[in-house]
């Protein structure tokens, strides 16, 4: 993996506050007019506007990780992060269809399918593909049904952790 | 599709690396700490994994 830059240039690690939180009517801190060298203009209104990360862009960019495993971080042009993200839950939903494990779906009897169909939709798209992979139907008479299960899950929750994640990084929170 | 089989510990060491992987892409930045956290992520997912597998063995039977 490479080392990758923040989505927002304005946004360090260290900002715990986001840029929106701020006003733009807000006169710059003494303490960076004090740092700025003389040559360098004082940023604009406009300017800073157009750092402060957006929460619709945030919410697009989560519903693109979701629906795409990877895209989020794609469109956040964190490119190692969304190769890693859309090559390891497409493993894990390769792996979980190929060992029969149980894709639920939608209106199931108990609150374990429930739960499980909420975890498994977290693949976004990928939960079609695991549909369509697992041409034989389940079989979680064998351990291995049962781990490609859980492989299945897995992979919807770890989806929906990383779409939080760009959806955090797109607001300006974490990189 | 060709049905996939692993044994319960190939199922573990599996799940531990790919979690692992996952954990330290999207836990870190820099590429040292990334490999560092996907280890340390790895080696305790299989110590508790097994460690919790010989916790219930004596329920076992």
């Amino acid at each position: 993996m490479f080392e990758e830059k923040p989505a927002n240039p304005a946004a360090g690690e260290t900002q715990e506050e986001p840029l929106a939180a701020q006003s733009a009517a807000e006169p710059v801190t003494t303490e960076e007019e004090s740092s700025r060298p003389p040559s360098e203009p004082a940023p604009s209104v406009n300017d800073r506007e157009e750092a402060a990360p957006s929460a619709a862009r945030a919410v697009a960019v989560a519903l693109a990780g979701w629906l795409l495993p990877g895209l989020g971080h794609a469109l956040l042009k964190m490119w190692g992060r969304a190769l890693a993200i859309f090559l390891i839950v497409g493993f894990l939903v390769y792996l979980g269809a190929g060992m029969r494990g149980n894709v639920f779906v939608p209106g199931g009897e108990d609150a374990f399918a429930r739960l499980g169909y909420v975890a498994d939709a977290g693949a976004g798209s990928f939960y079609f593909a695991a549909r369509a992979l697992e041409v034989s139907g389940s079989d979680v008479s064998h351990a291995d049904g049962d781990y490609g299960t859980r492989f299945l899950a897995t992979a919807g929750v770890l989806n929906l952790l990383a779409a939080l994640h760009a959806y955090e990084a797109a607001r300006g929170r974490k990189a | 599709m060709v049905p996939l089989h692993f044994s319960h510990l190939q199922s573990l060491l599996l799940f531990a690396l790919i979690i692992s992987l996952a954990f330290g892409t999207l836990g870190r930045r820099k590429p040292i700490e990334r490999v560092k956290y996907a280890a340390w992520s790895f080696v305790m997912f299989v110590l508790v994994g097994i460690a919790l597998g010989w916790l219930m063995y004596p329920f076992s039977r």
